[in-house]
């Protein structure tokens, strides 16, 4: 083959745009569905959050719970979900973040709605190691924060590791940076909506 | 060279040119996705699904690509790829995007794809090379989830997810972070190796 000047510049253009013009037509028609399970993914967090139990894994059966008892509120630049019985709301849900040992740690935690009672967390994404930090995200460690109760805390210390004075919830062994991180994110942000929210109370 | 057998190119791929304790290429994905088995299998699927790809676009086209742009034609044919794998697991395989997060775009760092494509497809009809990918993918996946399977097993005491080891098993953490790859790794080099030198003092493959 001749070694021409123009040959190779529009060979490139044209076999980019052929592929460009696959993977455009790939992303069009994916992206419902990614969307839909991004929603799916939260909505699964948030129901986990206030305790509620789905009878099934299947997304529309996810949104149709959802859709019955959790209701969005946007506050500024937050969202913020509650979660209603009837017509009473009884929780609210925020996300929660910091940064913990390797990298960010995004969540959610629910409390009830005289914030008197943490109902549940969940995390949405961490970077911890696995096996270590890593399970933070596993059952045992999130239902510690079922049900604690917050009003009785001092100076906005919700959540204490066991065997400290007042101590509430276990730490994970071998990962006490990442327990540590996760509780002093988690005793802040609630510290803040409570006050935000609770204003006077 | 249009006549190999398939039979000749996956003896190749899986055990004589094996990418991993042969070329010692991909193994940054090899140390990194290997802590639970299931994850070694997806990624070695999705390996071997843009390896075998890439090569047959690469081969298809490769009488009329002038010579001296064909790498930046293979690395956007083997981005494409890559792209695509990353689009179907994120539309119907949410968890295990999930899973594997940021490997999935990092397939395309794999030294073993842009290596096939170079050193094979070039050279070689689509269908020869479209099974070199599948070859070479696959000694790649058969490495990954033997070392995943020493991890998994130590780290968790469970194999694919299935407990197997009872609960009076301590896990090892070593096993669970990136450390305990490279020395089951070395392991398995040296062991293959081992089994090899004698081929290799006959003037046979790579060094």
């Amino acid at each position: 083959m001749k070694k021409s000047f123009s040959f190779p510049i529009i060979f490139m253009i044209i076999i980019t745009a052929f592929f460009t013009l696959i993977l455009a037509y790939l992303n069009y028609v994916t992206t419902d569905a990614i969307a839909f399970n991004e929603e799916t993914d939260l909505r699964k967090t948030l129901l986990y959050v206030f305790d509620i139990e789905v009878p099934s894994e299947d997304p529309k059966v996810i949104e149709e719970v959802f859709n019955q008892y959790v209701g969005k509120e946007e506050t500024g630049d937050e969202t913020i979900y509650f979660i209603k019985e009837g017509e009473e709301i009884t929780g609210y849900a925020f996300p929660v973040g910091g940064t913990a040992l390797w990298g960010t740690v995004q969540g959610y935690v629910a409390i009830s709605e005289d914030y008197s009672q943490l109902l549940g967390i969940d995390f949405v994404s961490h970077s911890e190691t696995p096996g270590l930090g890593g399970r933070i995200s596993e059952d045992w460690f999130k239902e510690q924060f079922r049900g604690l109760d917050l009003t009785q805390a001092q100076d906005g210390q919700y959540i204490i590791y066991k065997p400290a004075p007042g101590g509430n919830v276990d730490a994970i062994a071998g990962a006490t940076q990442t327990s540590n991180s996760v509780s002093k994110f988690l005793n802040e942000d609630i510290f803040e909506f409570i006050n935000r929210k609770g204003g006077s109370r | 060279m249009a006549g190999d057998s398939p039979k000749k190119i996956f003896k190749k791929g899986i055990w004589d040119d094996n990418p991993i304790f042969k070329q010692v290429v991909g193994i940054c994905s090899a140390l990194a996705v290997t802590n639970l088995m299931l994850n070694s299998l997806i990624m070695g699927l999705g390996l071997i699904f843009v390896t075998a790809f890439s090569e047959l676009t690469v081969s298809i086209i490769r009488k009329f690509t002038p010579k001296h742009i064909r790498m930046m034609v293979q690395v956007l044919i083997i981005s494409v790829y890559v792209i695509i794998v990353d689009i179907f697991l994120k539309a119907y395989y949410p968890e295990m995007s999930k899973a594997l997060g940021p490997y999935v775009g990092l397939i395309i760092t794999n030294c073993i794809i842009m290596g096939r494509c170079e050193g094979y497809a070039q050279n070689n009809p689509p269908l020869n090379s479209f099974l070199d990918g599948i070859a070479s993918g696959l000694g790649y996946t058969i490495i990954l989830l033997a070392i995943s399977f020493i991890r998994e097993l130590f780290g968790f005491g469970t194999i694919f997810g299935y407990r197997v080891l009872g609960d009076w098993w301590t896990n090892w953490t070593i096993m669970v972070m990136p450390p305990a790859a490279f020395f089951i790794l070395g392991v398995i080099v040296w062991w293959a190796r081992s089994r090899t030198t004698e081929e290799e003092k006959e003037g046979g493959a790579i060094n």
